[in-house]
């Protein structure tokens, strides 16, 4: 059964990823995210962490992806490509191609520095035993004791990384919306010219490439 | 390979496990006629009126009549539509809704058939976390249904679900912490068990006021309906329903409306536990849990009779300027009276 389970929840995690990367929709992509994130959950739990699976699912599926897909469904419409918005966008294309290489290659030489330090040794065993009781692995007791006493600092420091971040949303956001109120009596309507002349240069390019 | 077959722990055999699950599915499954009748009758009576009486003695098969209507309807669906995403959304909504179901504890375990059978579902020992996943997973039904409507008065539903469900799942789970910090436990029956000397409801006031409030929010009840608010959005989110899918999330509201008297009676009204220190026989628990979740339910179409629906940027403004503060206040409170008084 736990084979069957493991199977299934890795075949779906790994179509989830592949699809957010494929889909041409980004609301799909996002979907699929979601998709692999339920997914990822279910292995958690084959794992006997439960906490983590509900953490996953509660944190990830429940609060970060609602807001991707609040996001996405406003203002994604779906009928333009990512790939092309990137293509007609300020940021220089090599610039960005280069840099995601980067980033992304950081990020899996990371992963396999983890992966191979362990010695995939977890690999042939079986997780963690089961044991009954309210402090056993995987509990929330257990992941409790763990958070303040061994890694303490970890979770501090990212605690504080995220309030550094909210902090941050708050300013920006703050900062842009005096922008908007002080700017109409500056522009003197200039931004709803502006406006206005968002659409019109749209349809003249398709126009003259019709032509 | 990397798992062996897991050794699950469950107290009760599979056949049990089996039984049970059927036996709460087929109890939560009846309860939601039930209410829908007792709603429309208590709201036709809060109004002046008799309401549903054609259909029955005293109308009381009317959820029969509402339910085979809308079963034989036509399978609608807009052309705009999403065809996958428009016939998962409400599965999704219903799936979650009973799932969660499961969670509520209606007695302790017992004695039946010569082995011990828990009165539950599920006796998790991540307990109201299990609530807050399925209740995550239960917006994508929401989010879904409304997207993939392909309708202006549909997506703006779903978007107004999508803020309100984000705004009130996080003073909801502030205020069972409350609870879980004095009872020092996330299991459901241990926090019930907790309950012996006092029902949480009398020193967690603040958190229950808080849970309560925030649950009309999760459960898109008035006053916080405004993603179906009728007189702007037509239905909001299920506008573009009919039929068999739109009894679908029709069921799943009013099986959220259950769950969420459920959690409300074993978190703050001592679940199966009698008042004044009455001990009555084990059999007797579900029946206690039931008559418990029902005065629960009477105040959810009580609240709903009575007050109007909240402007939507009210809604904002209460759930994070009101009851974020409180609630992270009173789990505070709390922590600090435990730490001091242990």
């Amino acid at each position: 059964m736990s084979y069957v389970i493991f199977f299934l929840a890795a075949i779906i995690a790994i179509a989830g990823a592949l699809g957010v990367v494929m889909l041409r929709d980004p609301f799909f992509s996002v979907l699929s995210l979601v998709c692999h994130l339920i997914a990822l959950a279910l292995l958690f739990l084959l794992l006997r962490a439960e906490l983590i699976a509900a953490v996953q699912v509660v944190v990830y599926a429940g609060a970060v992806m609602v807001l991707y897909v609040f996001v996405v469904a406003y203002i994604g419409d779906g009928s333009e490509r990512l790939a092309d918005r990137l293509r007609r966008g300020t940021v220089a294309q090599p610039l960005l191609r280069t840099g995601a290489l980067l980033a992304g290659s950081a990020l899996l030489a990371e992963l396999l520095i983890a992966l191979t330090g362990s010695g995939l040794k977890a690999v042939e065993s079986a997780g963690a035993p089961y044991h009954k009781g309210p402090r056993a692995f995987g509990t929330p007791a257990f992941i409790g004791k763990l958070l303040l006493t061994r890694f303490l600092l970890a979770f501090e420091i990212a605690s504080f990384l995220l309030l550094v971040a909210a902090v941050g949303a708050v300013v920006l956001a703050g900062r842009r919306g005096r922008e908007d109120e002080e700017a109409p009596p500056q522009g003197a309507g200039a931004p709803a010219l502006q406006g206005a002349a968002g659409g019109p240069p749209a349809g003249g390019e398709l126009v003259e490439a019709a032509r | 390979m990397m798992l062996a077959p897991a050794l699950v722990g469950y107290a009760e055999p599979w056949w049990i496990q089996i039984i049970k699950s059927i036996v709460i599915f087929a109890v939560g499954l009846q309860l939601v006629p039930v209410v829908l009748i007792v709603e429309r009758k208590l709201l036709g009576r809060f109004q002046g009126r008799y309401g549903p009486n054609r259909v029955g003695p005293y109308g009381l098969l009317q959820p029969l009549a509402d339910i085979i209507k809308l079963l034989t309807k036509e399978q609608f669906r807009p052309r705009t539509a999403v065809g996958f995403l428009f016939a998962l959304a409400p599965t999704l909504s219903i799936l979650t809704a009973v799932a969660a179901f499961a969670l509520i504890p209606f007695g302790d375990v017992q004695h039946i058939f010569g082995t011990r059978v828990g009165l539950y579902g599920v006796d998790l020992s991540i307990g109201p976390l299990y609530l807050f996943s399925f209740s995550a997973i239960a917006f994508y039904g929401i989010m879904l249904g409304g997207w993939s409507s392909g309708s202006k008065y549909s997506f703006l539903g779903a978007m107004r679900a999508a803020a309100q469900l984000i705004s009130y799942e996080v003073s909801q789970g502030l205020a069972l912490l409350g609870v879980i910090i004095s009872a020092q436990t996330l299991s459901l029956t241990g926090i019930v068990h907790a309950q012996g000397g006092m029902w949480y409801f009398i020193p967690q006031a603040v958190g229950f006021l808080i849970f309560l409030t925030a649950s009309f929010a999760e459960t898109n009840r008035t006053p916080f309906d405004v993603t179906e608010a009728d007189a702007e959005l037509v239905a909001g989110y299920n506008t573009e329903y009919g039929g068999g899918r739109f009894a679908s999330y029709y069921f799943a509201e009013y099986l959220n409306v259950l769950v969420v008297s459920g959690i409300v009676t074993t978190v703050f009204f001592g679940g199966w536990l009698m008042p004044f220190g009455i001990h009555p026989p084990g059999w007797v628990d579900p029946i206690v849990v039931l008559v418990k979740m029902a005065i629960i339910t009477f105040l959810f179409i009580w609240v709903r009779a009575t007050l109007p629906r909240l402007r939507y940027d009210q809604i904002m403004s209460l759930g994070w300027k009101v009851l974020l503060p409180l609630a992270s206040a009173n789990a505070l409170l709390t922590a600090i009276v435990v730490v001091v008084t242990h």
